[in-house]
């Protein structure tokens, strides 16, 4: 898919463990995990704004556009 | 949520049961037709070899029509058969909604199954009633062949085809949904 998705940097950045992540905007790690690794179709506009909020950044800080075709990680 | 699981659970039950019942039924039915056709009438074909006019051409003579008449019948008995076998994925797609797998592409594959062998047993029994009318040498009606019950078996095909097209989407959007986040 063209989207990627940076989740794994901002977790970094923000020094925050997906666990913990995960707790603060209310979903499974596995389903976390699914996103982090790309493999999602889509995201809710309700999670974007959870996840924007527990981080403090903008979905442009999460999501990026790009040419190249990646294949999610396996 | 757990009455509606519950409540099908008890649907899919009551309908296996239906569904092996119909099945039983028809299957002694099918036996006792055959019982009763008498299938030992084969033994006479066996001495055919033996009693044949060696000048007289094979599909003439009596002998080969009669032959031709008797597995012609057991054609139909096969394909009567056959169609039972449908009945049987009748079955599976029930165990696979008791198991709580509605779209899975089990179902999806069962029901194109149960389709194409309606459609080749409407036309394989209808071409062996053709032969059949014309070894007996009496009028086939095309028109009326088409307005018997078991040509409704066509309709129920594409009905079928339809429903697994339908289990097919189901199951993308399903799926879909399942990945959205």
């Amino acid at each position: 898919m063209p989207i990627i998705v940076n989740l794994d940097v901002m977790l970094a950045t923000r020094k925050m463990k997906s666990k913990e992540l995960a707790e603060i905007i209310g979903i499974t790690t596995a389903n976390l995990s699914i996103l982090k690794s790309g493999k999602a179709k889509a995201i809710r506009f309700s999670t974007l704004e959870a996840i924007c909020k527990a981080l403090d950044c903008q979905p442009s800080d999460i999501l990026a556009y790009t040419d190249k075709q990646k294949t999610p990680n396996k | 949520m757990y009455t509606q699981t519950k409540i099908m659970k008890d649907n899919t039950t009551i309908l296996t049961i239906v569904t092996y019942g119909i099945i039983l039924s028809a299957v002694s039915l099918l036996l006792n037709d055959i019982r009763a056709f008498d299938f030992l009438q084969f033994e006479e074909f066996q001495d055919w070899a033996k009693t044949a006019q060696k000048n007289e051409p094979w599909f003439t003579s009596k002998n080969a029509v009669k032959w031709s008449f008797y597995a012609i019948s057991a054609g139909i008995f096969f394909w009567r058969a056959y169609l039972l076998y449908a009945f049987t994925y009748f079955l599976s797609i029930l165990r696979e909604i008791e198991k709580g797998n509605y779209f899975s592409a089990k179902n999806s594959r069962y029901f194109k199954k149960i389709a194409n062998i309606f459609i080749y047993y409407t036309i394989n029994v209808l071409v062996l009633r053709f032969l059949l009318a014309l070894i007996k040498k009496s009028s086939f009606n095309f028109i009326q062949e088409f307005k018997s019950e078991f040509t409704l078996l066509i309709p129920c095909a594409l009905a079928f085809y339809i429903l697994a097209e339908l289990f097919e989407r189901a199951k993308k959007a399903e799926e879909e949904n399942e990945l959205t986040i």
